[in-house]
């Protein structure tokens, strides 16, 4: 999944060893840190070899259904973007430096972008498009025009008082440089990590109608007609390799060939004006069923006849990772076993809005820290992800190691696993326990506001299938909560039922509240939107924000974190949050447990971003 | 003859109509917005755009009205429109039944081939070695699901032995007629399930046949063995396998839905599977007309082509 999405279990994939940016080392993360991998000749030795086609796996029934890269929310998935669109269109700030979720400025089609005051300026680099024309600001502003004018419909990414909603006054200055004004002053990092992000250039051959030419780069009023246009012609994916819209590309890819099954491939763009050509000739990806379908693949192609040249190990054949080593021994041979953790947090949400009569109990903050005390973090990662998990220990991702994580943060699981201290904070407020049984409130004027004596801790809990580490945690949950009398009935259902149930703020979006928690096992990943600020997801009335948390000075906190150019904001605010607990917080598992075929370099260390860059690859002999 | 036709179409078209009803019941029945399913996580920002879905697409109306409009368009020659692929559905089966069609074709029929003679040769021998042997095996795979079998096929023929590809065929109809490295396994996957069926019939009709007194008869004008065998026991004995034929529908389409997911192979199993996983309510609603359909007819054509190869059945009737 996407940004300002959910995440959703498996997924990404690769990024060279591209260059650590001086922008990283600026921000003091630690940049170029691998995702772990055993290091073996993926990494070194060989001889280069010119061309060759490399095939790559895509995840499970994920296949890409939309080109155009100006998405609505149907289509603002990752396999769209990171894993189709990025190849051939590029957006114009490039993040990730190997694993670290920085700014690229090698890889970006313009400069870092300067502020003075409220006022920023982007500058084009000159790159060119696949047809000749230069990649120039009236190219930015035909995005910005379509932003403006339909992004509330339109743009997946949409959140209502955010970008384009905060800048005023876009100019085009001259070819190479557009200037724009922030409606506040907010802090530069956050506003190029989770707003410039968001743009992409397009080509003004793009500025059309199904009747002709049209002035949407210059005349917002166009611009609802024209992206009607280019929507359908993105829709009419058996056009897509022929069309004289989608072969114009800034990207190091261009598609020679589609189906809507998912099967397409990629030859170079030989116009590429990026630092990194393609040396591979030719980039295929292929869709798979299930991950069992493709370790079959991977298996018969480790015996002999290499049929994927990157592809993935399902969870539960992981091999467990000693103590001491970045990965277990690979039960593939032939390939490189290199698992992919996302910038990330994972969590469910308690919904304190339910409306099954366990909102009340949801609202106390007693009973949310009683469930974490439950959850079992460290057994998780040890059992079930085989050591290749990480801990969230609140709203900032703890992998990879950024200096956006607090030291109180960094100091590891606020909630260890305790029985006692889970039981103790019941019958402190006024529930009687029963271990096996259900808890039932005793003293009304001690359980909270809202509920009344006799109400049993029952609670629906529907969770995702399809990733075992996630049923067995639901599974261990269950167990550790039976034993102070709560009792969670589990609904396993699939991925896009559980998040349809338990994403969105059901007050805000107007769906059925009749939910008290919900597992899509994913929790959230910081893509596009790389600052791990707290505006989209813990924001009081922030549709994003599950489980309905509402809390002033929490907002107070994250409105400082947005305004001012420091970290110490945004450490006081996810210090407090961290114990407030808005949802569960569980393990971060790994994204993907990426195996690359030895022959293949150039594949390490995957971005933790998602980004896709099989420019850096190539085969050696 | 003709009433008896005319009432089995009419019962088919009444069961075609209660599956399609039974169907879109339980789909409306799933929990969660499908909404918010559809347009992505992120449309709950939006509660305009999510009532916009619901008004165009019905789901604002009550079911049994939601029902009645699908009725009308599926009349009309509509299946609807995937919203997850944005094709219509009508174009998807298109794509993805022929695949389908060629698999099951020619696992059908391999198993035909092989099972005929296995059961003849079992009801011959019955009670000996070869007899236990294949019924043996027949019990096996009869037992065996197809992604068992399919597992196990993938990890001896492909991954130790090297021989098939552990996968279906990728590109379009012509690599599924002609890669026969990668088509060997889907199709010997679900040949293997289909001929321990078949082979299983096969005996017992043949064992049932060989002591009538029509074979008595024959024996007793002078015919010879093998001629009584060939030329009498077995062509009566491959009218229940007719019938058998087309009651198997249902079976060898639930085999070639794993099937395909086992193999990833990109035929209805594939795209049934997708829409499932993505709500996709046309889609899932055109894949189930299309095996309701299947069965039903299959079942017809049971019914006629017992009638056709039985002139008793004929007779009684008429």
């Amino acid at each position: 999944m996407h940004p300002k999405q959910w995440r959703g279990h498996r997924g990404l994939r690769f990024r060279a060893a591209a260059v650590c940016a001086a922008a990283a080392l600026a921000l003091g993360v630690a940049a170029c840190s691998s995702s772990g991998s055993t290091g073996n000749s993926a990494a070194s030795g060989g001889t280069k070899v010119a061309g060759g086609t490399a095939t790559w796996a895509l995840n499970p029934s994920a296949v890409p259904n939309y080109i155009f890269p100006f998405a609505s929310s149907t289509y603002f998935s990752t396999v769209n973007f990171e894993e189709f669109q990025y190849l051939m269109f590029r957006p114009l700030y490039w993040f990730g430096n190997g694993a670290s979720p920085t700014l690229n400025t090698s890889l970006s089609l313009a400069d870092a972008p300067v502020y003075h005051g409220r006022t920023v300026t982007i500058t084009m680099k000159g790159w060119k498009w696949s047809n000749g024309e230069t990649i120039d600001a009236q190219d930015l502003m035909f995005w910005m025009n379509m932003m403006k004018a339909v992004a509330h419909q339109d743009w997946g990414d949409y959140v209502p008082g955010l970008f384009p909603d905060d800048v005023t006054d876009i100019k085009v200055v001259n070819s190479s440089e557009l200037t724009m004004t922030m409606t506040k002053s907010y802090n530069t990092t956050w506003f190029t990590y989770n707003e410039l992000s968001q743009l992409t250039p397009m080509p003004l051959a793009w500025d059309r109608t199904a009747t002709g030419p049209s002035d949407c780069a210059a005349n917002e009023a166009d611009c609802a007609k024209v992206y009607g246009y280019l929507d359908s012609q993105s829709k009419s994916m058996s056009s897509w390799v022929s069309s004289p819209i989608w072969s114009i590309v800034d990207g190091p890819w261009k598609l020679a060939s589609f189906n809507p099954d998912g099967n397409s491939s990629f030859v170079p763009n030989p116009k590429y004006s990026g630092p990194v050509k393609p040396t591979l000739a030719k980039f295929v990806e292929e869709p798979f069923t299930t991950e069992s379908a493709e370790y079959n693949v991977l298996q018969a192609g480790a015996a002999g006849g290499q049929k994927l040249d990157v592809g993935y190990l399902p969870t539960t054949d992981a091999p467990d990772k000693p103590a001491n080593a970045a990965v277990g021994a690979n039960p593939v041979s032939g390939y490189t076993l290199a698992p992919l953790v996302q910038w990330a947090i994972n969590y469910f949400p308690v919904n304190m809005q339910s409306s099954t009569g366990n909102g009340p109990v949801n609202r106390q903050l007693y009973f949310r820290q009683a469930l974490q005390y439950l959850m079992n973090q460290k057994a998780i990662i040890d059992g079930p992800l085989h050591g290749y998990g990480s801990y969230t220990v609140g709203p900032v991702g703890t992998y990879p190691a950024t200096n956006y994580l607090s030291p109180q943060g960094q100091q590891g699981d606020p909630f260890p696993f305790n029985l006692a201290k889970a039981k103790s904070l019941l019958t402190s407020h006024g529930w009687k326990v029963v271990p096996n049984g259900v808890s039932t409130c005793q003293a009304p004027s001690l359980c909270g506001p809202g509920i009344a004596q006799g109400h049993q801790l029952v609670f629906n809990l529907p969770y995702a299938t399809g990733v075992n580490w996630i049923s067995s945690e639901m599974t261990q949950l269950q167990s550790n909560a039976s034993l102070i009398g709560i009792k969670l009935n589990l609904e396993p259902k699939p991925f896009d039922q559980v998040v349809a149930i338990g994403a969105p703020n059901c007050k805000v979006a107007g769906t059925s509240c009749d939910w008290d928690m919900a597992n899509w096992g994913g929790g959230w990943s910081f893509v596009p939107d790389y600052y791990p600020s707290g505006e989209t997801l813990f924001a009081s009335g922030s549709g994003a924000n599950s489980g309905g948390y509402t809390n002033a000075e929490n907002d107070a906190l994250i409105n400082q974190s947005l305004t001012t150019n420091s970290l110490t904001p945004l450490y006081n605010w996810q210090n407090f949050l961290a114990t407030q607990l808005p949802f569960v917080w569980q393990p971060n598992g790994p994204y993907a447990m990426t195996e690359v075929a030895n022959n293949l370099h150039g594949v390490l260390p995957q971005s933790t971003t998602g980004n896709l860059n099989p420019e850096t690859w190539f085969f050696v002999k | 003859m003709t009433g008896f036709f005319i009432r089995r179409i009419v019962q088919a078209a009444v069961v075609v109509l209660l599956v399609t009803m039974i169907t879109f019941i339980l789909l409306r029945a799933i929990p969660g917005n499908v909404a918010v399913a559809i347009l992505g996580p992120g449309s709950f920002r939006n509660p305009a755009l999510i009532a916009a879905f619901n008004r165009e697409y019905g789901f604002d109306q009550p079911w049994f009205d939601q029902y009645l409009l699908w009725l009308r368009h599926l009349v009309e020659g509509n299946l609807g429109f995937s919203w997850t692929l944005d094709q219509p559905v009508a174009s998807l089966l298109g794509s993805h039944l022929p695949k389908t069609i060629i698999l099951v074709g020619m696992a059908t029929i391999l198993a035909l081939v092989v099972a005929v003679p296995i059961g003849l040769w079992q009801a011959v021998r019955r009670n000996r070695l070869v007899d236990y042997t294949f019924t043996g095996f027949s019990l096996l795979f009869y037992a065996a699901p197809s992604f068992f079998v399919g597992t196990v096929l993938i990890l001896v023929f492909s991954v130790k032995l090297h021989i098939f590809g552990p996968e279906g065929p990728q590109g379009g109809l012509v690599s599924d007629l002609t890669d026969w490295r990668d088509m060997t396994l889907p199709v010997l996957t679900l040949a293997l399930i289909t001929m321990a069926l078949f082979s299983r019939y096969m005996r017992s009709a043949v064992l049932d046949n060989i002591t009538e007194d029509y074979v008595r008869t024959a024996r007793a004008k002078g015919a010879s063995p093998r001629r009584v065998l060939f030329r009498h026991v077995l062509r009566n004995s491959l009218i229940p396998i007719a019938t058998l034929l087309g009651l198997s529908i249902p079976y060898i389409m639930s085999g070639a839905l794993i099937t395909e997911s086992v193999y990833n192979y990109p035929g209805m199993g594939y795209l049934f599977f997708k829409a499932a996983q993505q709500q996709d309510y046309p889609t899932l609603l055109g894949f189930v007309i299309v095996v309701a359909v299947a069965v039903v007819v299959g079942s017809l054509l049971a019914d006629i082509a017992y009638a056709i190869l039985d002139p008793r059945v004929r007779y009684t009737r008429s």
